[in-house]
């Protein structure tokens, strides 16, 4: 994490430990509580947020996502059982 | 698992220095399993995640501002002050927590991967479970065809499975808790229609 | 006898654990599974449990096998039983179905999430058309038992909506042979002798809030058209010997009394329980408040972390049970409903906490104009002025295209325990649920981020509590009467 300055952070996140797609959810996510940019830079992605207290947000913004790392990560395992339960919950919902 | 300071900051004492970053070995967890176990403690503190050399990443803890450790659960409730004593104990709080969550993420990845169809299996059973039984005709189960093959054959494959690691383990039991499922019911190749 | 080898480091092929949920409690482990059974572990046996050590000989070996803790002796009908039970909203479409008759209130509560309008403001009032055509919507849903709940605003300043409504949802229970329950949520101010007879006479369960002693009862809900706290203390009273000694041919509900919980409640929790037992209530419902609606406005004033609300409830339950072994009669209403599913494995109805959580797939809220919201607390984010939650109106679109549409969807995917990361992996998770609305409201997401959620934090609270009376033998007794029916 650098600081650009004082009202902007930048961060690089390493495509092995951080997909795209989690990348790109926590930054939509983010979208009404900051200014935040990502670029793709390789196959890592650069995000920069600035606003009021950046510090704070580029620590809240890098703890969502991991939020939606970890819900994919999840997804890949459970998405079955997962669907199942929704399915049948949305069917009978329905009257189906 | 090495917990080391960032280079940068190595003065834990200095004010506003709230930083701490763990080694984790990816040859004794994986990855999926130290992200997850820094998510868990991510109540307290905000979490980076960088490789670090080859087979580890280093995580790096930000503690939260204010009443930064004050995680849902009471028995690791603790708090920050500016104070380096209780930034240190804050801290050492926040590496206890994580390491016993990379333990416990451990054993439940194993759980769930040595448990995956068993129990896709019981919940398909427990949707499709008719508690009355009536003798009637076939009834819809609110399962889709498809779903419906896909439970005969997990069926079939779980009792395969359930009947070999149960095989020989015979015991005194009068009430038949430790009875096998096809041992009570007897073994069927599909699911149960009434 | 024979028994099985122990399976090396977490290599689990040989070990006994099927799937299953834990959490350490101080030196305890807390073991759940999904069919909602519950077991304590000590340390040392968690580990021999884990690692398939356990002898098979042993009476722990025994009690976790007949709860479905050992893999090789699973008994699949009882689970696939308790786990259906314990479910059984899956097979259901909306039962609870709330009318918002007007907007507005002659109360100004601190912590109001129901958006409430001014006396003068009619234009907020549900016209009889809309309130039928609301009920038409309702009776579609597949569910065989329809509730209708009025609320408001406060729904007595729109008397004549609701009269009509209540005559004719009960015709239209008749031609369509389900269950019709009807519900009241009201602050008793504008009641009359006349209108409390036609509620009994129509079979209509009352409901209110009371927040405790008069001067905390008062100081969180204004009322400058005199004393709210002794209009509650009133109406409660007719109710209950009504109650006692029904008019002929009636069915009279015991009326019920909610309590929210504000930052001035948090250092009272006895004076606020004697005053329920003083009323004659026999359930306490203890709600926490949401930073959603007015409450949000005034959260630094009224509002508290998480913690403080599981301190609350803590003393509160401990002090229940006090006064339950000194024979007073009163049990808390959301441990109640929790411990049914802890130990009667039962669905209570609780749309709070279950798998996909109730929006829209277990209840509707319908607007005074007919528009219709995935719940109340969607409605009060459409207030706001931001309409996520909203899924259309009574008079433009068919149930069966509501309940098909990408919000409904979205909100049953999003609520799903399953797809949560932290849920997941949560030993609450066969009692709990999350709430999209709350989520988006607190957090921007309808997922959320649940280590950092605070109403999460209050669940966890609430069970955290639960469980640990749950092990003393002498609060099992009582705790198991409270849903011993």
């Amino acid at each position: 994490m650098k600081d650009i300055n004082e009202g902007t952070k930048k961060m690089i996140l390493d495509p092995g430990v951080y997909c795209a797609e989690a990348v790109r959810l926590a930054a939509f996510v983010f979208s009404d509580r900051a200014a935040i940019r990502v670029v793709p830079r390789g196959r890592a992605s650069t995000a920069v947020i600035s606003g009021p207290d950046a510090e704070r947000l580029a620590g809240e913004f890098m703890n969502e996502v991991l939020n939606q790392q970890c819900r994919l990560d999840l997804a890949k395992k459970n998405s079955k059982i997962a669907g199942i339960i929704v399915t049948k919950a949305l069917l009978s919902a329905a009257g189906k | 698992m090495v917990i080391r300071r960032p280079k940068k900051e190595r003065n834990l004492k200095k004010e506003g220095n709230r930083k701490i970053a763990v080694k984790v070995s990816l040859k004794k967890y994986n990855l999926n399993t130290a992200r997850y176990a820094a998510y868990a403690v991510s109540d307290a503190a905000y979490v980076f995640i960088a490789p670090s050399g080859k087979g580890a990443v280093a995580v790096e803890f930000t503690l939260k501002n204010g009443s930064q450790v004050t995680g849902h659960d009471k028995s690791h409730v603790t708090r920050h002050t500016s104070q380096a004593g209780n930034y240190m104990t804050a801290a050492g709080n926040l590496v206890r927590r994580f390491r016993e969550e990379l333990k416990d993420e451990k054993i439940r990845a194993a759980v769930f991967d040595a448990n995956r169809d068993l129990r896709e299996f019981m919940i398909l059973k427990a949707l499709s479970y008719d508690t009355a039984a009536p003798p009637a005709e076939q009834e819809d189960s609110g399962l889709t065809p498809e779903q419906e093959k896909e439970l005969d054959a997990l069926i079939a494959q779980v009792e395969s499975e359930i009947k070999k690691e149960s095989a020989g383990s015979g015991t005194k039991d009068p009430l038949g808790i430790t009875r096998t499922w096809e041992e009570k019911y007897g073994a069927k190749t599909g699911r149960k229609r009434n | 006898m024979a028994q099985k080898p122990a399976a090396k480091g977490t290599n689990l092929s040989g070990a006994v654990l099927p799937q299953v949920l834990w959490k350490k409690t101080g030196g305890n482990y807390l073991l759940t599974n999904d069919s909602g059974h519950h077991a304590w572990l000590e340390e040392k046996n968690f580990a021999a449990v884990t690692a398939g050590r356990l002898p098979q000989t042993s009476p722990l070996f025994a009690e976790l096998a007949s709860k479905g803790f050992i893999r090789s002796r699973l008994d699949f009908n009882d689970l696939a039983a308790k786990w259906k039970k314990q479910n059984a909203y899956l097979y259901y479409g909306p039962g609870l179905h709330i009318l918002v008759l007007t907007l507005r209130c002659n109360h100004k509560c601190l912590y109001c999430q129901s958006a409430a309008a001014g006396l003068g403001a009619k234009n907020t009032d549900m016209p009889l058309a809309t309130a039928r055509k609301s009920v038409d919507f309702a009776f579609n849903s597949p569910n065989p038992g329809i509730t209708l709940e009025f609320q408001g605003g406060e729904p007595l300043l729109n008397w004549e909506a609701l009269k009509g409504t209540v005559a004719y949802a009960r015709k239209k229970a008749k031609t369509s042979g389900k269950e019709l329950k009807l519900a009241l949520v009201s602050n008793f101010s504008l009641l009359t002798a006349e209108k409390a007879a036609f509620l009994l006479a129509n079979e209509v369960s009352i409901c209110t809030s009371l927040d405790g002693p008069k001067d905390l009862h008062n100081r969180n809900r204004l009322f400058t058209g005199g004393n709210s706290h002794g209009e509650t203390l009133k109406w409660l009273k007719y109710f209950q010997k009504k109650n006692a000694a029904p008019p002929p041919g009636c069915r009279v509900f015991k009326p019920s009394a909610l309590l929210t919980v504000s930052k001035y409640s948090l250092s009272r929790h006895r004076e606020i329980i004697d005053e329920y037992v003083k009323a004659g209530l026999e359930d306490i419902f203890i709600r926490p408040l949401a930073p959603i609606g007015y409450a949000k406005s005034l959260w630094g004033a009224i509002g508290y972390e998480a913690k403080d609300f599981s301190a609350f409830y803590l003393k509160s339950l401990d002090y229940i049970l006090k006064l339950n072994r000194g024979g007073v009669v009163i049990r808390e209403k959301t441990a109640a409903m929790m411990l049914d599913k802890i130990i009667n494995f039962r669905y209570p109805g609780y749309l709070d906490a279950r798998c996909p959580c109730g929006a829209a797939i277990g209840q509707l809220a319908y607007n005074y104009n007919g528009d219709i919201y995935t719940c109340d607390e969607g409605r009060m984010v459409g207030w706001a002025g931001d309409v996520l939650f909203k899924l259309g109106n009574v008079f433009r679109d068919a149930y069966k295209k509501v309940m098909s549409s990408g919000l409904t969807r979205v909100c049953a995917v999003s609520s799903n325990l399953e797809a949560q990361p932290a849920c997941a992996r949560c030993a609450y998770k066969p009692y709990c649920g999350v709430c999209p609305v709350y989520n988006y409201a607190t957090q921007g997401s309808l997922w959320g981020n649940m280590p950092s959620n605070d109403r999460c934090g209050l669940f966890k609270g609430i069970f955290e509590t639960l469980f640990a009376f749950l092990k003393n033998p002498g609060n099992t007794a009582i705790l198991k009467k409270w849903v011993a029916k």
